[in-house]
This record gives C-alpha cells, structure tokens and sequence, in this order.
C-alpha cells in the first residue's frame, strides 16, 4: 500500500531532480512529452505571436464533428 | 539503443566529414567557436526579423562550428585550458544573442508577455551555465538537470523551423527553472556530506 502510494511521488521526483544520461529511456521518454508539448499544443492556448489557430487538437476535433 | 541515441549517430557521419575537412586544413579550434558566435549572431538578426526558417537555417550551420570545435581541437591535439574557457564564454554570448533575437521580435510586435517569458527563458539558462561552473568550483561534478546547451539548441531549432517558438520559450524557461533548482539541490546535498564526513 504504502508502495503504491510513494510510487508516483518517486516518478515525479525523478523527473524533477534529473539525474539520467543522455540516450537513455528516461530520455527518450522526455523528449516525447516536450516534443508532444511543443507540437500539439494550439498556438492559441499560448497566445503565439508568430503563429495562430488550433493545431493539431483543432484538425482532430473538426474531423470528429465531420463525422 | 534509443531513438535519441540513434539520431546522435546518423547525425555523427556528416559531422565527422566535416572535423575531417576542418583538421585538414588546420583551421585552430579557436577560430571555429568564434565562426559560432558571428554566425549566431547572424541568427539572432532573422529571429528578430521574424523570419524563422531562415533563422533555422542559420542556426543550424553556427552549431555545426560549436560541436566541431572541440572534436577539432582534440584531432589537431590543440586542447588547451584556454581553448575550454574560450569556448565556454562564447557559447554563453550565442546563447544571449538568439533570445535578445527573439525579445526584439516580441517587443516590435508590442508583446511584453513574450518578451518577458524569453527574458526569464535567458536568465534561467544563463543560470544552468553559471551554477555548473560555480558548482564545479566547490564540488568535482554537477551534471544534473534536464535542460542543458544541447537540448536547447535542438529546441530552439525545432521552434524555428516548425513556427512554435512561443511554446519552445516556456519549455526552455520552466525545465531551466527545475535545471538550476537541481543543481542547487544537489551541490547542498554534496556540500552538506562532505561537511558531515569532517566532522
């Protein structure tokens, strides 16, 4: 019980205080979420200067509503 | 092996190809890194035109001449203290030129949110460099934290090439913020050991 609980406090801790190497799967992992970040979130949201409209969660929704 | 891992290799055959060329002609290391800086600054100039493609371009040529330099450098066997300083204050130089790039461009277009994101991005990364070195001074190693030079060049590349340096900024400042929170964290804790093991 107690294991479960401190599990998720550890990943969060872990990603916190980074201490991996390089080309490792932590890495990796990383680079998805920042790259997932950067990508999908709508320019929108961010208020971009340089760039407008909603990305990719805007062509999912207008392909759920041509559905 | 890692996909990150796998990228640094394939993108390792053209570079060597290139430090080849550069040991051939006996071009010093030192020159290299300053071929860097005029080139970022170069950089700098299209980011602050808004033109970022072209940005990216450029940038992607001036970091060709920062990872060449030391490789060079150990080739030519012209590894020098000097050289190692050289290179790490004219990395610091590009690294300001391409945000005060991006802060000019956010301050044309009158967005003083952006303008400050960038400043608080540049602050926390200059800081990464400074709480290493500054580390370093006290303790042998401080290599913690995600958000080092290489990771934000990638970004800044990435932002400039696909039009999302808005969402690069708060990437580049938040992870900077915990690099540096890691760094203190950690230099305390090594600190705080050495002090118990003398006592």
């Amino acid at each position: 019980m107690k294991r479960a609980a401190t599990l998720p406090a550890r990943i969060l801790w872990n990603a916190f205080f980074w201490t991996y190497e390089r080309a490792t799967w932590q890495y990796d992992l990383m680079v998805i979420a920042i790259l997932a970040f950067v990508w999908l979130t709508p320019p929108d949201w961010l208020n971009d200067p340089m760039a407008t409209g909603g990305g990719p969660v805007a062509w999912i929704r207008r392909l759920m509503m041509a559905d | 092996m890692t996909f990150t891992g796998l990228l640094g290799r394939m993108g390792m055959f053209p570079m060597q190809l290139i430090i080849d060329t550069c040991v051939r002609l006996r071009i010093h290391p030192n020159v290299l890194t300053l071929a860097g800086l005029v080139i970022n600054g170069a950089a700098a100039g299209a980011l602050a035109l808004g033109h970022f493609v072209t940005a990216g371009f450029i940038m992607g040529i001036a970091n060709i001449f920062d990872f060449i330099d030391g490789k060079v450098a150990h080739q030519l066997k012209a590894v020098s203290v000097f050289g190692g300083f050289w290179d790490s204050v004219i990395d610091r130089f590009s690294d300001i030129a391409l945000f005060i790039g991006l802060i000019y461009l956010y301050s044309r277009l009158g967005r003083t949110d952006y303008v400050m994101i960038t400043a608080l991005a540049m602050m926390f990364a200059i800081m990464t460099s400074y709480t290493r070195a500054r580390a370093e001074s006290l303790i042998a190693k401080c290599k913690v934290g995600f958000m080092e030079r290489p990771e934000r060049i990638v970004l800044f590349l990435i932002g400039a090439f696909t039009n999302r340096m808005a969402a690069v900024m708060w990437v580049i400042g938040v992870l900077s913020v915990f690099t540096v929170a890691d760094r203190i964290i950690y230099t305390y804790r090594e600190l705080r050991d050495r002090e118990q093991v003398v006592v």
